[in-house]
């Protein structure tokens, strides 16, 4: 009994950790062609190394965490092998196994790009989460998430944005952008007395930014847009904003 | 060595269930498998196709080729914590929240969280016996932020034997808090420490300080509100 809940625990706990737990069902063997691989206790350099596995041994490479792979041994020694090292290893048809080290090369092919930005929105401090997918390399498509809380009200804008790189092949890129979305707008409670007055409205954005890519799979953005903002009043309201971040791409 | 002593019984159990879950796969791809190629089987061979019910697993499966990218990746971190958090002015209470944490190296470390808590009454209001600061409503406390954490990797000997991967880290950030009818930008910076049970089963301690600027009891003053949390993380 206590076994079978034993099981059940383990496999959501399993199911729940395992991002794709059909991975598991077949193994990736490598062979090695160095002299020598190291194995580490932990998945960082610092780790010290406690096995080495020579060259002709096979080793069965179980999973991934940042740039480590889980590795056991023929002997079932169990350990974390860097990426630079298995990626000098033999499939077993022979071919060097390619091992993304996030270079500029692989940032080329990304899919997906997570970025993060700290910026000024007409003098509130703002803060952005975008999230980009790679449509052919020169377009990008964009979605992003802006708050700027300000002493006289609170902001949240969205917007749903193409970028277009030039010269995605250089590594300080310029870009243009261009969008829609929304913003919000809610005064200050202190300032309302009436409480609660949020506005929505539509906006259209341009602008343009830097993007450099600094190291392993890291970029970093400078950012510049134009808002205008479709009021219900007579006037269209303009905002403008300055930001810098930073994006990891998968 | 440190590895091979506590890993043998996580292995039985794991490789128990590795094996379970993996037939039950097979299973499912069996009979999809077989339900996908009837028509085929039928067309083929009119006659037999009656009488002979379909195979369920297909003996003749090509080997897949299995490459780096077919490889189980844990850099995904997700937890819940609770614990308690004292408000500025406004005494402390229990907290709960969540956490999303994208591991990009060894050493960098993106973390969202979301928490929640209830702000108690300030000295003031417990002591003049008048009018309250906020309503009910307003001493609902939610805040989130987005943290950038810095790993300093090491581990922790908890006897000869048993040793566990863990890291001391710190944590700086900024998002937002809602308190007292207002949401307000917040800076947070924290630190913390991760035990990893195993590869993808950790159990964390933070302390973190969520620092925003408050006119709520009339002076405006930036106010320090520290949650100390215990948390449990899984890695996908």
């Amino acid at each position: 009994m206590k076994s079978t809940l034993n099981h059940i625990i383990i496999a959501l706990v399993a199911l729940a950790a395992s991002y794709s737990p059909f991975a598991s069902a077949d193994d990736l063997v490598v062979t090695i062609v160095e002299p020598y691989i190291d194995f580490r206790t932990g998945p960082a350099s610092e780790y010290p190394i406690f096995h080495v596995a020579e060259q002709g041994e096979k080793i069965t490479v179980v999973k991934k965490k940042t740039g480590w792979y889980k590795a056991i041994s023929i002997d079932g020694k169990e350990g974390w092998v860097s990426a630079e090292q298995l990626g000098k290893t033999l499939k077993p048809n022979g071919e060097v196994l390619y091992v993304p080290t996030g270079t500029f090369e692989d940032y080329g092919n990304r899919n997906f790009e997570l970025s993060v930005f700290g910026g000024v929105l007409e003098n509130v401090t703002s803060m952005t989460v975008a999230t980009s997918w790679n449509w052919t390399g020169n377009l990008v498509a964009e979605a992003t998430y802006t708050q700027a809380l300000g002493d006289f009200s609170e902001n949240k804008l969205w917007s749903v944005r193409l970028q277009h790189h030039t010269f995605p092949e250089w590594k300080l890129s310029p870009y243009l952008t261009i969008g829609a979305g929304q913003i919000s707008t809610r005064p200050r409670s202190n300032l309302v007395q009436s409480g609660d007055e949020e506005r929505k409205s539509d906006l259209y954005e341009v602008g343009g930014g830097l993007r450099y890519y600094i190291a392993r799979n890291v970029t970093v953005k400078l950012e510049y847009r134009r808002i205008a903002a479709l009021t219900d009043r007579d006037d269209q309201e303009r905002l403008e904003e300055f930001r810098l971040g930073f994006a990891v791409f998968f | 060595m440190k590895l091979r002593k506590i890993a043998p019984q996580v292995i039985d159990k794991l490789n128990k269930f590795t094996v379970s879950f993996a037939a039950l796969l097979l299973l499912c791809a069996g009979l999809s498998q077989a339900h996908a190629a009837q028509p085929a089987i039928a067309s083929i061979q009119d006659d037999n196709a009656q009488e002979r019910p379909p195979a369920l697993i297909d003996p003749n499966v090509e080997r897949r080729e299995i490459d780096e990218s077919d490889i189980d990746t844990e850099n995904f971190e997700l937890g819940v914590f609770g614990g308690f958090m004292t408000i500025e002015d406004f005494e402390s209470d229990a907290v709960v929240g969540a956490t999303l944490a994208y591991h990009i190296n060894e050493h960098f470390f993106l973390e969202a969280a979301y928490a929640e808590t209830t702000a108690g009454q300030t000295s003031f209001e417990k002591l003049s016996g008048g009018a309250p600061f906020l309503t009910e409503e307003e001493r609902d406390y939610r805040y989130y932020n987005l943290s950038l954490g810095f790993n300093i990797n090491g581990e922790t000997f908890l006897t000869d034997n048993l040793v566990f991967n863990s890291d001391f880290y710190l944590l700086m950030g900024a998002g937002s808090t809602e308190f007292g009818g207002d949401e307000r930008f917040t800076v947070s910076v924290g630190a913390g420490y991760r035990l990893l049970l195993t590869d993808f089963w950790a159990l964390r301690v933070d302390v973190k300080d969520h620092i925003f600027n408050s006119d709520i009891i009339g002076v405006e003053k930036d106010v320090h509100n520290l949650a100390f949390t215990l948390s449990t993380t899984f890695f996908f």
